[in-house]
C-alpha cells in the first residue's frame, strides 16, 4: 500500500460522502431524495479514486518549502480572522496590513506603516465614509463601547 | 418605436441623466474590484439615493453602477485570481494564467472588449426582445427551467479535462458541488440538512465565500511559495504590450464572442439562474467549441479563448435579465429584484405600461447599459497598460492587500464573521484540489446549480408528476443535454484516431 496527500484526499472526499450519504437516509423521502442522488455517485467516484490512488506511486517531488510556505500563508489568514473577531474589522485591516508587510514580507517598518495607513484610508473611505457599511465590532472593542 | 429609441438616447444624454450614470459609474468600478460586495449589494445600498430623481436619473445611475460593476470584476480576476464581482471567477480559469504568463494586458484587453460586444448584443437583444419576450418567457415552465439547469450541469464534462481520469475527479467535483448546494433548510419540507445545529447553515453556503476561498487562496499561497511577483520572470516589455492583442482576439473568435453572448442573453431571461450560471455555460461553450482535444486541453492554461467567452456572457446577461424584469415584473437575478424596488419608488409598473407608455424610459435604459460599458471600455483600455504592471509588484508586498480583498469581500456579502471561517476553509479545499489536480470549476458548477436544479425539480414533479418528462421542449432540452455530454468524448476520440 503507497501513502500520499492525493490518497488522503480522496480517502477524505469518500468520507464525507458516506457522512452525508448516511446522514440522508435518517430525512424524509422528500428532503433526502436530492442528497442521496448526488451523494451516492459521490461516494462511488471517491471510492474508485481512492482505489486508483493506491495503485499509484506518490510523487517524490520535495514539497517541505512550499509546505512551509503555504502553512505560514495559512497562519497569517487564520491571525488576520483572530484580529477581526478581537478588534473588529477598522483596527484589524492597518494592524494585518503592517505586521504581514514588516514580519513576512520583511519590508523596511517605514513603507511598512505608510502601506498600512493607505490600507486603512481606503478601507475607511469606501466602507464607512461612501457606503456606511456596517462592521461588527470585536470582543475587546466591544467592551469599549 | 424608431421615436421611443431616439428620445431614450435624448433622455439619458441630458446633463442630469448623465453625470448620475458617470457617478454611478465611478462608483461601480470600485465595488466590481471587490469580491463580495457585488452589484446587487450596492444596488441595495444605493436605493435610498433615488427617491428625489426622475425614472431616467434614476436607472442611468442604478444601472450605470450595476454593468460596469459586471466588467471591472475581470480585472481583478485576471490580475490577482481574486474574482472581483463575485461571478466573474470563470474568468479566473485562464485570465489569471496568462497574468502569470506575463499576458495579463492582453487577457484584460480581451475581458474588456468581448465584455463590450456582450453588453451591446445584450442591449441590442433587449431592445429587439421587448415586444416579443412573452411567449419565449411563457414557453418556459418549472419542467424546461430544470432541464436547462441539468443542461448547465452536463457542461461538467467540458469543464473537466481530457480522458478518464480527468472525467472521474471532474464529475466527483460537480457531485460535490451540488451536495454542497442542499445544505440547509430544504424549502418543501422545511427539514434542515447537514446543519450540524448551526444556525448560521440553516441558509446554506453563500456563494461568495466559497467561490473567493476556492478560486483566490490558492492563488494567493502559489505566489507566497513562488516567492515572485504575479508575472514571475515574464519580461518586462512584454506586459503592458498585449492590450491590442486582446482586442484583436475578440475579432479573431467573433463567432464565439456572439455564441456566449448570445448564451449569456438566455441565461440571463431565465429567472433565477443568474450571472455565474451564464459565465460557466459560455466558459464551457467555449471550451466545447475547441477544433479537437489537444486545442481543448490548452482551456485552463491561459487560452484567450477561456477569458473571451466568460466577459462576453457576464454582460449580456445584464440586457437578458431586464426582459422578464421589465416584460413582466419578475426579476431574473437577485440584482433585477432590488431594480424592480427603484421602478416602484419611480411610481412605474414593469408590465404591458412599459412597453406601451413608458418605452422611452425602457429605451433609455438600453442606451444606459450602451453607453455605461463604453465609456468603461475606453476608461479601462487607457489603464490597462498601468494595471498590468501591478502583476510585477513583489509578491511579499501585495499579498496582504490580495488578503484584505478576499476576506472583506467574503464579509461584505452577508456581514457574518462566519463568512470568513468558510472562506478559509473552502480556501483550504481549493490549495488541496490544485496541489493533487482535482478540477475546481465543475465544484463551482455544481454548487451554482445546485439549489436552482432541485427547487425546480420539486415544483415540475409536485405539478406534473413524471409527465414533464415527455413534453416537447423538455425532449429537446434532454436531446442537447446528451450532446453536451457526448460531444467531449466523441471529439477525444476523433482526434485519436486522426
Amino acid at each position: 500500500m503507497r501513502l500520499s496527500g492525493a490518497l488522503f484526499f480522496s480517502a477524505g472526499l469518500a468520507l464525507v460522502a458516506a457522512c452525508a450519504v448516511s446522514m440522508a437516509f435518517a430525512w424524509p423521502a422528500k428532503a433526502a431524495m436530492f442528497p442521496l442522488t448526488m451523494g451516492i455517485p459521490l461516494l462511488v467516484l471517491a471510492l474508485v479514486q481512492v482505489v486508483l490512488d493506491l495503485r499509484e506511486p506518490p510523487a517524490r517531488a520535495d514539497q517541505a518549502l512550499a509546505n512551509r510556505r503555504s502553512s505560514a500563508v495559512f497562519g497569517w489568514m487564520a491571525g488576520f480572522i483572530a484580529l477581526v473577531m478581537l478588534l473588529g474589522f477598522p483596527f484589524a485591516v492597518p494592524i494585518f496590513v503592517f505586521c504581514y508587510l514588516a514580519f513576512a514580507g520583511r519590508e523596511r517598518w517605514l513603507l511598512a506603516a505608510v502601506l498600512a495607513a493607505a490600507a486603512w484610508g481606503a478601507f475607511h473611505l469606501l466602507f464607512q465614509r461612501l457606503l456606511h457599511f456596517p462592521f461588527e465590532t470585536g470582543l475587546i472593542t466591544g467592551w469599549f463601547q | 418605436m424608431i421615436d421611443a429609441l431616439i428620445q431614450g438616447l435624448a433622455l439619458v444624454l441630458q446633463w442630469n441623466a448623465f453625470s448620475l450614470m458617470l457617478v454611478g459609474m465611478a462608483l461601480g468600478f470600485v465595488v466590481g474590484l471587490l469580491p463580495g460586495i457585488g452589484g446587487a449589494a450596492t444596488l441595495a445600498l444605493m436605493l435610498p439615493f433615488v427617491f428625489k430623481m426622475s425614472p431616467v436619473e434614476a436607472f442611468a445611475f442604478l444601472l450605470g453602477m450595476h454593468s460596469v460593476a459586471a466588467t471591472t470584476g475581470d480585472i481583478t480576476s485576471i490580475l490577482f485570481g481574486v474574482p472581483g464581482e463575485g461571478l466573474s471567477a470563470a474568468t479566473v480559469v485562464d485570465g489569471h494564467p496568462m497574468a502569470k504568463q506575463g499576458e495579463a494586458a492582453r487577457a484584460l484587453g480581451a475581458a474588456l472588449m468581448s465584455s463590450l460586444v456582450g453588453a451591446l448584443i445584450g442591449a441590442a437583444a433587449l431592445a429587439l426582445a421587448i415586444p416579443v419576450v412573452r411567449p419565449l418567457v411563457l414557453t418556459f415552465g418549472s419542467p424546461e427551467l430544470f432541464m436547462v439547469t441539468v443542461m448547465g450541469i452536463a457542461c461538467i464534462t467540458s469543464l473537466s479535462g481530457l480522458g478518464t481520469r480527468a472525467q472521474l475527479k471532474g464529475f466527483a467535483m460537480g457531485f460535490l458541488g451540488l451536495l454542497l448546494a442542499t445544505i440547509g433548510q430544504e424549502r418543501q419540507s422545511g427539514i434542515l440538512r447537514f446543519d450540524f445545529g448551526l444556525m448560521y447553515l440553516w441558509e446554506g453556503l453563500d456563494l461568495i465565500p466559497v467561490l473567493v476561498g476556492i478560486f483566490a487562496i490558492p492563488e494567493i499561497i502559489d505566489l507566497a511559495v513562488r516567492g515572485t511577483s504575479i508575472a514571475g520572470n515574464a519580461p518586462a516589455a512584454k506586459l503592458g504590450a498585449g492590450v491590442w492583442e486582446g482586442i484583436k482576439d475578440t475579432f479573431r473568435h467573433f463567432w464565439l464572442v456572439v455564441r456566449c453572448s448570445v448564451v449569456g442573453v438566455f441565461v440571463g431571461i431565465l429567472p433565477g439562474a443568474g450571472g455565474g450560471v451564464a459565465q460557466w455555460m459560455a466558459y464551457a461553450h467555449a471550451a466545447q467549441s475547441a477544433r479537437d482535444a489537444t486545442d481543448r486541453s490548452r482551456f485552463g492554461r491561459g487560452d484567450v479563448r477561456g477569458v473571451l467567452g466568460p466577459g462576453a456572457a457576464n454582460n449580456s446577461k445584464e440586457g437578458g435579465d431586464l426582459i422578464p424584469t421589465i416584460a413582466f415584473g419578475v426579476p431574473g437575478s437577485g440584482a433585477m429584484a432590488i431594480l424592480l424596488g427603484a421602478f416602484l419608488i419611480m411610481g412605474l409598473h414593469p408590465g404591458p405600461d412599459m412597453l406601451t407608455k413608458h418605452l422611452a424610459v425602457t429605451y433609455s435604459m438600453v442606451w444606459t447599459l450602451v453607453i455605461a460599458n463604453v465609456i468603461t471600455v475606453i476608461a479601462c483600455l487607457a489603464l490597462l497598460p498601468y494595471l498590468a504592471y501591478v502583476t510585477r509588484i513583489r509578491g511579499g508586498v501585495i499579498i496582504p492587500f490580495l488578503l484584505l480583498l478576499v476576506f472583506v469581500g467574503s464579509y461584505t456579502a452577508n456581514k457574518q464573521i462566519a463568512d470568513l471561517l468558510v472562506t478559509l476553509a473552502a480556501g483550504a479545499v481549493g490549495y488541496l484540489m490544485v496541489r493533487f489536480e482535482w478540477p475546481r470549476a465543475p465544484l463551482v458548477l455544481g454548487f451554482v446549480l445546485g439549489k436552482l436544479a432541485e427547487t425546480y425539480l420539486f415544483i415540475s414533479m409536485a405539478r406534473y408528476g413524471y409527465s414533464w418528462l415527455a413534453q416537447p421542449l423538455v425532449l429537446v432540452l434532454i436531446a442537447l443535454t446528451v450532446v453536451v455530454i457526448v460531444f467531449p468524448y466523441f471529439q477525444e476520440r476523433r482526434t485519436r484516431a486522426a
